[in-house]
């Protein structure tokens, strides 16, 4: 029964061309993660120490067994890339996702229930977010120990309250609508209610905040791990490619420039597919282009 | 003054172009005031954009001219506009709140609007500035000058934004609906403050307004629109006491009296047509929907006319004085229902009282203590529709929520069909859910946008112990769209795809769905039009023609209480001050709060004259 109303829908966030860009440098990203040991031409570990810094093969002193170069091991540059891509989404989509969980539960008991509860909630946030994030999140990695689980545990811990927060003044928004009143006199639970009728209308709001939450938890790892405190030096990972090429930059700038646009490139491209789904998923912003158009 | 001669305002839609106002041909004489009635979407507030400069993106004047004081004004150089607004033409506006700046006190804003008048002299503006005040008389308009917009009432914004429109002696003022956004005692004592300075000043005024008989009492000669196009013109007195176009017969027919004998409600089918839907229109813009066209009127391109002198009527010929009454068969009396008291009462309320506590301040204090309702008893029966009237913050709307379980009353009892029902709703609800349903009063807020029409009307069956299945809904949602009006290819629509009258069906259409014994009704009409007023009104008669239901309406509107209630219960200021059957009530008040509630409509005829100024206070 949803599918015959959700279908005439569907195509619509596909129209956009923003959710065609950002969703595609995604996917793009994604498969690299997932299909990593068909995809990259060597062992991300595999060092071939004759050559070493070796610049992209289309410049002067490349070599075409190395498309990208290699660092300073002679490990392959393209396949480091694409192994790094792991744990890029990983970290982004765990670390995003258990986020987006804690914050938006706890935003919408405080938005719908008011009162104590609300005040309760509130105040924790603002205790929270009085912490700088920096240190708190070198506090929970201390914490923690090192680790990539204990990079997404401190991300999460430290980024529910801009959900928190953010979704909660929608929330409000929405509960004072009388449609939320009227789904309670319609017998809905409170349960219910907030399940049906105000998550779905918090919801673009939710998965703008997911995409930009997804780019900053890659950002936030990429730190980490470039001081190395995330992952274990046999795993590679865009930001410990960016240390170890830090060194190397008056040879070869080459090591730095890749996986700092890798990063760039997939932090756009999370927020384009961000943004053109909240357009294209808020009825209100949708008549608004309707109409301009 | 302000001379309009054939103006056609044309606007660039995206599938092509619609006169917004088609052939609109006025003129307003020094010191007169003229009125501009019409529903929604008739272009009437176009022409008060037109005057300021502000059309929309994409429209534009095509013929015709708009000349004040002999310069046209839709050609006008942006800097001499500038020079003419707020000088010689100022506005005043529909919500008085939003129109003034909310972070500056009263004293700067008038302050900045004298200046701008050419006033030199701090201590002289603010001398100039009390002594406006008090002439629209704001009591002690000194301290009134810190004061800033939030602390002031609506009534008090909009005398402020009065006094400031007069303030500069302007030759024209543009008032649209100015009135529309306040209560009617409110709306009584604006008036009286409107005529009074417009008296003084001799300024000609156009006064903007869906209500044909606001206009018929204070205005000197009236245009009515319809669908961005003049239907009549005439002295406001004659045009309504005799209307010559359908139009203006069924505006005036549509509108429930509050004296004389009950009739029926002529309700036009449909509503007014949209821009989009202008090109189809080649003839009279109003055939589709006239009670008297014939075939030939569709195609018949029509032209303002002098019927009689002075009288100016856009018609194609035949339809002229019909007499709608007579041939739409309203004269018969309605006789509100009354049960014959051996039914037990269906909902029985006793000493129900809400208390709000305010918040408390920082530092100890007091808490602040409200009495939203106090001690409310009433019953109901089956097949009885019972009125609640009172203004805004009078309670009732705390009494629906009340009743519906949506707030908890500090003591007093609620029981439904003998059932105490009191306490929170979670508590009685698949009871209430069965038995008492509420139709809320805005329709845009009350229909989650994101649920198509089929899942919006059938909602309260999609929970409970056994949820209805799909296809059993679907059919159940095809027979609430019939009872409530609507064509069954609504089912697969979005609210915001709907007009304002169709979505307020909806929301009937779902609260019919548990098929429920009692229906409380919050301000279900006073966001719609006349004519879509009086579709939804016919259509709760029908409801119980059709059922026993019962009905509680709560309403600001003492005339719509009438047409459909045969008790009322008055409130002010939380109290139940006046109960009784609605004619007794209505015909020898008893209270002064509903003699002065009652003074404050104007009146059904025109041959008495409404004396707003005299309106009391309260």
């Amino acid at each position: 029964m949803t599918g015959r109303f959700a279908r005439k829908h569907w195509p619509l966030p596909l129209r956009s061309a923003r959710v065609l860009v950002g969703g595609g440098i995604v996917l793009l990203v994604l498969l690299c993660a997932v299909f990593a040991p068909l995809i990259a031409p060597y062992d991300p570990n595999a060092q071939d120490l004759l050559n070493t810094l070796a610049p992209p093969a289309w410049m002067e002193g490349g070599n075409p067994d190395f498309l990208l170069g290699t660092d300073n091991l002679g490990q392959d540059t393209l396949s480091r890339l694409i192994y790094g891509a792991r744990v890029a989404m990983v970290v982004a989509i765990v670390a995003a996702l258990g986020a987006m969980l804690l914050g938006t539960t706890l935003a919408l008991l405080a938005g719908y229930f008011g009162g104590v509860v609300d005040w309760l909630i509130s105040r924790a946030v603002d205790l929270w977010m009085s912490f700088p994030p920096v240190v708190l999140s070198l506090i929970l990695i201390v914490g923690f120990g090192v680790g990539l689980s204990n990079v997404i545990l401190a991300i999460v811990l430290v980024d529910w309250t801009r959900f928190c927060r953010v979704v909660r003044s929608e929330v409000l928004v929405v509960r004072r609508h009388d449609y939320i009143d009227a789904a309670r006199l319609a017998g809905f639970s409170h349960l219910r209610t907030l399940v049906r009728e105000v998550l779905p209308a918090v919801a673009p709001l939710i998965i703008t905040l997911v995409s930009l939450e997804m780019a900053i938890a890659l950002i936030v790892e990429a730190i980490l791990s470039f001081v190395g405190m995330s992952v274990e030096a046999n795993i590679p990972a865009w930001g410990v490619m960016i240390a170890d090429a830090r060194k190397y930059m008056y040879q070869t700038v080459w090591g730095l420039v890749l996986p700092i646009l890798a990063i760039v490139v997939t932090v756009i491209g999370f927020n384009l597919l961000g943004d053109g789904l909240r357009r294209t998923l808020d009825p209100k912003l949708l008549q608004r282009e309707t109409v301009a158009a | 003054m302000l001379v309009a001669e054939n103006l056609t305002v044309t606007a660039e839609l995206g599938e092509g172009r619609a006169e917004v106002l088609r052939d609109i041909s006025f003129d307003l004489e020094a010191g007169k005031l003229l009125g501009v009635v019409g529903e929604s979407g008739a272009g009437k507030s176009m022409i008060g954009r037109l005057v300021a400069g502000m059309l929309p993106h994409g429209f534009a004047v095509s013929a015709g001219s708009l000349r004040f004081g002999g310069e046209d004004l839709a050609s006008l150089p942006r800097r001499r506009r500038q020079a003419l607004l707020g000088k010689d033409i100022t506005f005043i506006p529909q919500h008085p709140l939003t129109s003034l700046n909310p972070v500056r006190s009263i004293g700067t804003l008038f302050d900045e609007h004298l200046r701008r008048l050419g006033v030199s002299g701090g201590a002289e503006r603010r001398g100039r500035a009390i002594g406006h005040l008090d002439d629209v008389h704001l009591p002690d308009p000194a301290e009134l000058l810190r004061r800033y917009p939030h602390q002031l009432s609506g009534g008090m914004c909009q005398r402020v934004l009065i006094a400031m429109a007069f303030a500069g002696e302007p030759k024209l003022i543009i008032a649209d609906e100015p009135t529309t956004a306040l209560d009617v005692v409110t709306q009584a004592h604006i008036m009286g403050v409107i005529g009074e300075m417009r008296a003084r000043h001799a300024t000609a005024l156009m006064f903007i307004t869906h209500d044909l008989r606001l206009a018929a009492q204070i205005c000197d000669e009236i245009i009515v629109m319809y669908a961005g196009e003049i239907v009549e013109r005439g002295p406001a007195r004659a045009v309504f006491a005799a209307p010559r176009h359908p139009y203006t017969a069924s505006l005036e027919l549509a509108n429930p009296n509050l004296t004389g004998a009950p009739r029926k409600l002529l309700s036009l089918p449909e509503h007014m047509p949209g821009l989009s839907a202008y090109a189809g229109l080649s003839g009279c813009r109003f055939a589709p929907r006239c009670p008297v066209a014939d075939p030939a009127c569709a195609g018949h391109k029509t032209a303002l006319r002098e019927a009689e002198p002075g009288r100016w009527v856009r018609a194609a010929g035949g339809c002229l004085g019909a007499d709608l009454a007579a041939r739409e068969g309203l004269a018969h009396a309605l006789g509100g229902q009354t049960p014959d008291g051996t039914d037990l009462p269906l909902l029985r309320v006793e000493a129900l009282s809400k208390t709000y506590r305010g918040r408390r301040a920082l530092l100890g204090g007091r808490r602040g203590v409200v009495d939203a309702v106090r001690d409310v008893s009433f019953e109901l029966r089956p097949g009885e529709f019972v009125g609640i009237v009172g203004e805004s913050g009078s309670g009732k709307s705390t009494v629906a929520r009340l009743l519906m379980g949506l707030e908890t009353p500090t003591t007093g009892r609620i029981e439904i069909d003998g059932t105490d029902v009191t306490g929170p709703f979670s508590r009685h609800a698949s009871l209430r859910v069965g038995a008492i349903q509420m139709i809320f009063q805005d329709p845009q807020s009350a229909l989650n946008p994101r649920r198509r029409v089929g899942r919006l009307v059938t909602q309260p069956l999609e929970s409970g112990r056994q949820p209805m299945r799909w296809p059993d809904r679907l059919e159940r949602a095809r027979e609430l769209l019939g009872h409530a009006g609507l064509p069954a290819d609504m089912l697969e629509r979005y609210p915001s795809q709907l007009s304002g009258g169709q979505r307020q069906r909806v929301n009937i259409a779902r609260a019919l769905s548990t098929a429920p014994k009692v229906l409380v009704a919050d301000e279900i009409v006073s966001g719609l039009d006349v004519s879509v007023q009086a579709q939804i009104l016919n259509l709760l008669l029908r409801l119980r023609e059709a059922s026993d239901i019962a009905l509680l309406f709560i309403s600001h509107d003492l005339a719509v209480v009438r047409y459909l209630c045969s008790r009322v219960l008055v409130m002010h200021k939380g109290d139940v001050v006046e109960a009784g059957a609605t004619e007794t009530v209505f015909s020898q008040p008893q209270h002064p709060y509903t003699k002065t509630l009652l003074a404050a409509v104007p009146p059904d005829d025109v041959t008495v004259y409404w004396r707003p100024a005299e309106v009391a206070d309260i």
